[in-house]
């Protein structure tokens, strides 16, 4: 039976008014609701280069080991990562913090690229691969001043570059891509050796790791270079193999270098008026336009009418750079992104803007950066979204999808991408939460 | 309609018999124009007693806007233009602070929030994310090989959609307007209904850690017809119409060719 006290029928207007004002008002965002800054890996995991130990070894019965992350997988960290790099099969992660622990190293430590990671079974030995972010002691004098500013990975070495003490290399010396004496006959694996290197003639303030050499940028724009050279990429005039941090000269003598760029063999360098540098390796036509040689050792300046370049990235087999307008160029050889009939081009070609995202509605937005792995590119916009193409070796392009990529694609990330670092099959990216 | 002048009666040429200039008696055939009798307006009745009338894309009952209708031989054009896969734009009105359930400000309320930290920037941000993975949706579901060179071109230039079924997928939003707590958005999109863009504003606002609810959906483009060649209540009338129908048909043939 219906009870007297409730209304008659369906409630009015005006109660249905009062009913919704006397509602209760649920906050979800807090005052101080920050964006967080997060890290994001997608590739090939069993390495060790993902940094997340359940995809190799399984810590639950039910788990599989995941050889592939097709996707981008959140990666959690103590600190706050500032830079990141992808060597072959391992990553640093580096965070400008004034605490003791800065640089965190995952993947292949064959050759200590991360530094000696003390075994728990074995105290004597180190790890061979490190499957979660563990931190690299690095020899500072004042470990709670000094910061570090960048790192880069290569083959089987890397570089850590800090604020007031110089450049830090640890790894693979057989061609004297550390900066420091060939040893002959020996042994990298679980070696405790931290070079540090410090005679330039000004501060080092970018590093760069190719294959097998080193390209340290300073203040004043002087670019100097160790390694192998057999292609060469050291820059030096001749193919044999530096040990020790070495001017270059040749067409950047006198020039103010603003950003250096490898990752193989050869070498791209963007002076301050907007010119193209480069060297090293041109067997794929890289530096075709200046040269017939497929090796060139001194730096040579590239005469491209493409406007004023802000930033070079350079790959395997093929280059690109970043025009001031925000235009990508891209030339060398292999999957260059402008579908399946480029392979190769000695004269760097524009990637239309329309694929990056610009269109009549959105007129502003442009490319802020590009990266570049072994064979993949990375783009990435001023709204913040990536684009990847190229070879998709082991799912590194983070598409989802197996197949290599012949032009500009988005990847989904959950926020807005800061920054991307690319490697030979996986690539790892720092990414604001919106 | 009726009441227009109708065509002209079919005219057939017949013999008749007709007295012969000259001498009276003889008779000659004569070949002369003679109305068919059958097409006399008496005998045929009116010409229109019914009219076929189909629906273009369907338009719920609390939206507003652009709704292509097709009288007659018409309609064979609406299923043309249907496979054509035009987009369709909507403005779209929404309030912060309010969930109803049934996304609607008509609807019982589900949830109040606050929505003071929302700003223009944070509601671009999120329309582009959107943007982004429907784009990525767009590309998918086109069912075009990715690895061939007429993917590419057709990427470059935009013109990649599906041409079949697919879920619904937005091409490009804009915001046009944004007042606390008011906003409102231009959106593109293909193969939608309006309730998924309810839906569409619903998300927004829990994305950006608040609720919305939409309060106008209206149509202001579908494929080739403009709120411009839209006829008002007041133009229901047989003049207009016909007129519209001319100014569109020249639009629609072209559009017809372009894509099929």
């Amino acid at each position: 039976r219906r009870g007297l006290a409730g209304a008659a029928g369906p409630p009015s207007t005006r109660q249905l008014r009062e009913a919704e004002e006397a509602a209760p008002v649920f906050q979800y965002a807090g005052k101080a609701a920050k964006r967080k800054d997060r890290v994001f890996v997608w590739g090939f995991s069993y390495s060790g280069a993902l940094g997340v130990p359940s995809f190799v070894k399984p810590d639950a019965s039910w788990k599989k080991p995941r050889r592939i992350q097709p996707t981008p997988y959140r990666l959690e960290t103590e600190e706050k990562i500032s830079s990141a790099a992808c060597g072959y099969g391992f990553t640093l992660l580096a965070s400008n913090t004034r605490d003791i622990t800065k640089v965190w190293g995952m993947g292949l430590n064959k050759d200590s690229q991360l530094g000696f990671q003390r075994s728990r079974r074995d105290q004597t030995k180190g790890y061979e691969y490190v499957l979660e972010p563990s931190p690299i002691p690095l020899p500072l004098e004042k470990p709670q001043q000094t910061r570090v500013l960048q790192v880069s990975c290569g083959r089987a070495h890397s570089l850590v570059l800090t604020d007031s003490e110089g450049v830090f290399t640890m790894g693979n010396n057989s061609y004297g891509q550390c900066g420091r004496k060939v040893v002959e006959d020996e042994i990298y694996s679980g070696s405790h050796l931290i070079h540090q290197l410090k005679e330039f003639d000004s501060r080092v303030v970018q590093v760069v790791c190719g294959q097998d050499h080193s390209l340290f940028r300073t203040k004043k724009g002087t670019v100097y270079a160790c390694g192998w050279g057999a292609d060469g990429q050291t820059g030096l005039g001749h193919y044999n193999i530096t040990s020790v941090p070495t001017k270059l000269h040749g067409d950047i003598a006198g020039v103010n270098i603003i950003q250096v760029s490898s990752y193989g063999d050869c070498c791209l360098a963007v002076s301050d008026e907007g010119d193209v540098f480069g060297w090293g390796n041109s067997e794929y036509l890289q530096l075709a336009s200046v040269t017939e040689t497929t090796q060139v050792n001194v730096p040579r300046h590239l005469p491209f009418k493409i406007g004023k370049v802000k930033e070079a990235a350079c790959g395997g087999t093929g280059n690109a750079v970043l025009t001031e307008e925000g235009n990508v160029f891209v030339w060398g050889y292999g999957i260059l992104g402008k579908g399946p009939n480029l392979i190769e081009t000695a004269v760097p070609e524009m990637i239309p803007p329309s694929l990056f995202g610009w269109s009549d509605f959105s007129p502003d937005t442009r490319v802020a950066h590009v990266r570049c792995g072994l064979s993949q590119f990375a783009a990435l916009t001023n709204r913040g979204e990536l684009f990847v193409w190229g070879k998709n070796l082991r799912g590194c392009l983070g598409t989802g999808r197996m197949e290599d990529q012949y032009f500009p694609w988005r990847v989904t990330v959950p926020g807005e991408v800061v920054d991307v670092a690319c490697g030979v099959d996986h690539m790892v990216s720092m990414v604001r939460s919106f | 309609l009726n009441a227009a002048p109708g065509r002209a009666p079919r005219q057939q040429i017949r013999f008749l018999p007709a007295p012969a200039p000259g001498g009276g008696g003889a008779v000659e055939l004569v070949a002369t124009r003679v109305p068919v009798l059958a097409d006399h307006p008496l005998v045929r009745g009116p010409r229109f007693r019914k009219l076929k009338i189909g629906a273009g894309h369907r338009l719920d009952v609390k939206s507003s806007g652009v709704f292509v209708l097709g009288i007659g031989h018409g309609n064979k054009l609406l299923t043309d233009l249907y496979n054509c896969h035009l987009t369709k734009v909507y403005t779209v009105g929404g309030l912060f602070g309010k969930a109803t359930d049934d996304f609607s400000d008509t609807g019982n309320l589900v949830e109040k929030t606050t929505f003071d930290h929302i700003t223009r920037e944070k509601l671009e941000r999120i329309l582009a994310v959107i943007q982004g993975t429907n784009q990525k949706a767009l590309l998918m579901y086109s069912n075009i090989d990715m690895k061939t060179q007429e993917a590419y071109e057709l990427a470059v230039k935009g013109l990649i959609r599906p041409m079949g079924k697919s879920p619904p997928i937005i091409t490009a939003v804009r915001c046009l307007q944004f007042a606390l707590p008011e906003f409102q958005l231009e959106i593109h999109c293909l193969h939608e209904t309006q309730q998924y863009l309810r839906k569409m504003v619903h998300e927004i606002g829990l994305e950006l850690k608040s609720s919305a609810v939409c309060t106008q959906v209206r149509r202001i483009r579908d494929g080739v017809f403009t709120v411009d060649d839209a006829l008002l209540r007041t133009q229901w009338n047989l003049q207009s119409i016909q007129e519209a129908i001319r100014n569109c048909q020249l639009k629609v043939e072209t559009e017809l060719e372009k894509t099929l």
